[in-house]
């Protein structure tokens, strides 16, 4: 299993118990108080458990084009690996307090900087899954 | 070797995560700077879509390109079956997702629904087939 299937994968697990936790949580309205948590813990299911899930076995087990070319293909995992978890970090630091904070510039930059990085994520993750979509034919005219 | 159906499948569900994922970070700016207010009329379609076009359409491609293939031919099932899912399923998104935006257009949503329930029923059927073991075999 490659380095950042690992991290992939153990940061979706972190993702998901947090999830469920908040998800516990939020039937305890005593204790949330006016926190936001509904998009937080669909977030972190979503994004942080499954998607993570999702690109951490297929960066692994999905077959590669470039055997050679590796470096270039851990730069970009690498790079939505951080990206993702950088921006998740950011959303889920900063949007439970959206309802009750309004005019907090550092929420609002927060909130704008973590969909930028998220999105960059996933762009970064296209790039590296979508060439490795190949038939048989096709990687057989790719290696001659 | 991944089969065509599958790398449809796949490309078809990456292309849903990237549009679901720049919905999401439209609504999720909106919250926070007042972009434009329809954005929230977007909420309905980012669920479906992240949800049956990311991580089901991905689910059901990798499922029908890793399962246990059949001994006899054709080895995934009938060829047109795994074609039928891809279009079937992908057809009924788009009309799903079309009645999210507009809420009148109800019989679009059943049609939608419609579509992609026979996609799953024929994806069930040929992975009901391939959930085997060959340790008999040897």
């Amino acid at each position: 299993m490659p380095t950042t299937t690992r991290w992939f994968i153990r940061s979706a697990v972190i993702y998901f118990v947090l999830g469920i936790t908040l998800a516990f949580l939020a039937e305890f309205p005593s204790i949330t108080g006016e926190l936001s948590l509904l998009p937080i813990y669909w977030h972190m299911l979503v994004m942080g458990w499954i998607t993570q899930l999702i690109i951490g076995v297929s960066v692994w087990m999905f077959p590669r084009k470039h055997r050679d070319k590796k470096a270039r293909e851990s730069f970009l995992v690498w790079s939505a690996f951080w990206t993702l978890n950088i921006g998740l970090i950011l959303r889920f630091l900063s949007e439970p307090f959206i309802p009750a904070i309004t005019d907090n510039q550092v929420i609002k930059i927060s909130i704008v900087l973590s969909a930028i990085l998220q999105w960059i994520a996933v762009l970064f993750y296209t790039i590296e899954i979508w060439p490795r979509l190949q038939n048989r034919k096709k990687r057989r005219s790719a290696k001659a | 070797m991944m089969p065509s159906q599958s790398i449809w499948m796949i490309r078809s569900s990456l292309i849903y995560l990237l549009v679901s994922v720049s919905v999401g970070c439209l609504i999720l700016m909106q919250k926070a700077v007042d972009l434009h207010p329809f954005i929230w009329a977007l909420l309905p379609a980012h669920y479906e879509m992240a949800i049956w076009g990311w991580v089901v359409q991905l689910a059901m491609g990798t499922a029908y390109w890793m399962f246990p293939r059949r001994l006899d031919e054709p080895k995934r099932g009938p060829l047109w079956a795994g074609w039928s899912i891809f279009i079937l399923f992908n057809t009924g998104l788009v009309f799903l997702i079309i009645s999210t935006l507009f809420r009148s257009l109800i019989y679009t949503a059943i049609f939608g629904r419609t579509l992609i329930l026979i996609a799953i029923l024929i994806f069930a059927i040929l992975m009901w087939q391939r959930i085997v073991t060959y340790r008999k075999h040897h």
